[in-house]
């Protein structure tokens, strides 16, 4: 019995490639502190989930045919965009190509740096992103895409001390 | 192929031994490891002869219901400027491959078809390309270098929902000479997979399905082929069927999706999110119960302005 239901969850498995494109990549960001204050950098990172079985293009694909992943930051008023590190994509090797691909797959995480504006007023700001990929799995691919996402930034004045909030994910990211 | 308005477009176990002597722990182990180990080997094994044997043998065995749908009707021009109407190649047995340039798997597949055309065109094949890509430079690029030798053209949404929509490419379609669709692939192939199919549906004579050839023989693809709704497709609210409405009330609906803001995110009304993004799912869904509920309100007797 238990044979046949490894047997049944691998076929489902195979069959179920096609999932539905916008669970393919689930992504979110997050803050390296729990404000910002004006006119000082401050760091997002995006923690993007490729499922199973798929993966996303390296930033800088192997390949010039391939769409690479890129974290899309709209303009703002208050904060300007200063950097974006990607990871180094893992080679691997895949029916479909004669050559090593270099690709992100599990989870994926991508560091922002921002500035905050000198004359930004202390309050609650809505900065927009897009976390554009295109995945495939070894046996077809799916249209690109991207995921929107909304990051909530608190400034508060430069008295007001910043907490560092999830530390493990900033130390991953080589900034500089 | 089918009479339809056709779409246009604006420029893809063993048991183990038993023993009677006490085992110390590291046999033991060895043996549970080395059983697991078979088990996972086993569990492998069977999963692949049924995906590459049994499996395909049920599917070939399984008789076609007839019920194979009409390929819908589209007219494109090709990337070479020339008319690329499927309504031409009535009569024959087409390959309609739904694919794009940034597709690996798609390209993987491309120089098996180019091959598949060489060898079974002057028996009345063809392979037809629709490229997903959002411009046609890629494309261009690509068939020159690749040579190609069958019509591409660049494909857009609304086609791709015609076939049902294009949840992974590539996507190829096997078209018989009566213009039903007998296979769906979707995901990269051996040519051999085509190539088999290819010949079946060529040696069904024309004359044949005149009278009323409704399949042909072993032909199976791995999807049932579920084709989208036109009249969904072609709306002026794009993924609604309006054609329970008359006019007036098309207005109306078209009021309340404009009095509504979206909520995917877009900041447009209910009404310009359907129009500008087809794809958005959220504003489909909004839409929709929106019909219903005017559909129900119009059947409940109560007057819409």
């Amino acid at each position: 019995m238990l044979l046949w239901g490894w047997v049944l969850a691998l076929m489902a498995t195979s069959l179920g490639w096609a999932q539905n494109n916008n669970s393919v990549v689930e992504a979110h960001a997050v803050m390296a502190t729990d404000a910002a204050h004006a006119d000082s950098p401050l760091k997002l990172a995006v923690l993007a989930q490729v499922a199973a079985g798929y993966h996303i293009n390296d930033h800088k694909p192997s390949l010039d045919y391939l769409i690479p992943t890129e974290l899309k930051v709209d303009p703002s008023d208050q904060f300007t965009l200063r950097n974006v590190v990607y990871p180094k994509g893992a080679l691997k090797r895949f029916a479909f190509s004669d050559v090593p691909l270099s690709v992100y797959e599990g989870t994926v995480v991508v560091g922002t740096l921002l500035q905050a504006g000198k004359a930004v007023a202390a309050g609650t700001y809505a900065l927009k992103a897009k976390f554009a990929y295109q995945a495939c799995n070894d046996h077809a691919c799916l249209p690109p895409t991207s995921v929107p996402l909304t990051v909530t930034i608190k400034v508060v004045p430069r008295n007001v001390p910043l907490k560092p909030v999830e530390s493990d994910v900033f130390q991953r990211i080589k900034f500089e | 192929m089918e009479e339809q308005t056709p779409i246009e477009n604006t420029p893809q176990a063993s048991k183990a031994p038993e023993s009677s002597l006490p085992e110390n722990p590291k046999a033991a182990k060895s043996k549970l490891l080395a059983g697991a180990l078979l088990s996972v080997v086993l569990v492998v094994g069977l999963y692949y002869l049924n995906r590459y044997w049994i499996a395909p043998a049920v599917r070939a065995q399984t008789k076609s219901d007839g019920n194979h749908p009409l390929a819908p009707a589209f007219s494109l021009t090709d990337i070479t400027g020339k008319p690329l109407n499927l309504s031409d190649y009535q009569g024959k047995v087409v390959a309609l491959d739904f694919w794009a340039t940034w597709c690996g798997p798609c390209r993987i597949e491309i120089p098996g078809f180019i091959e598949l055309q060489k060898r079974y065109a002057a028996q009345g094949f063809t392979m037809i390309g629709i490229s997903m890509d959002d411009s046609p430079e890629p494309v261009v690029g690509f068939y020159k270098e690749l040579q190609m030798n069958y019509p591409v053209a660049i494909g857009n949404d609304r086609l791709g929902d015609l076939y049902g929509g294009m949840p992974g490419l590539p996507t190829t379609f096997l078209i018989g000479r009566d213009g039903r669709i007998y296979a769906k692939h979707v995901g990269a192939y051996d040519p051999s997979v085509f190539e088999t199919e290819i010949k079946e549906l060529l040696a069904v004579s024309p004359t044949d399905e005149d009278k009323g050839f409704h399949q042909a023989g072993q032909v199976f693809g791995d999807d049932k082929v579920e084709l989208g709704n036109r009249a969904a497709i072609e709306s002026e609210v794009p993924g609604i069927d309006l054609t329970k409405l008359t006019a007036d009330q098309k207005g109306a609906y078209k009021k309340i999706l404009e009095s509504q803001q979206c909520t995917c995110g877009c900041k447009l009304s209910l009404l310009k999110c359907r129009q500008v993004d087809y794809r958005c799912s959220l504003s489909r869904k909004l839409a929709q119960g929106q019909l219903d509920a005017f559909l129900k309100v119009k059947s409940s007797g109560v007057a819409t302005k």
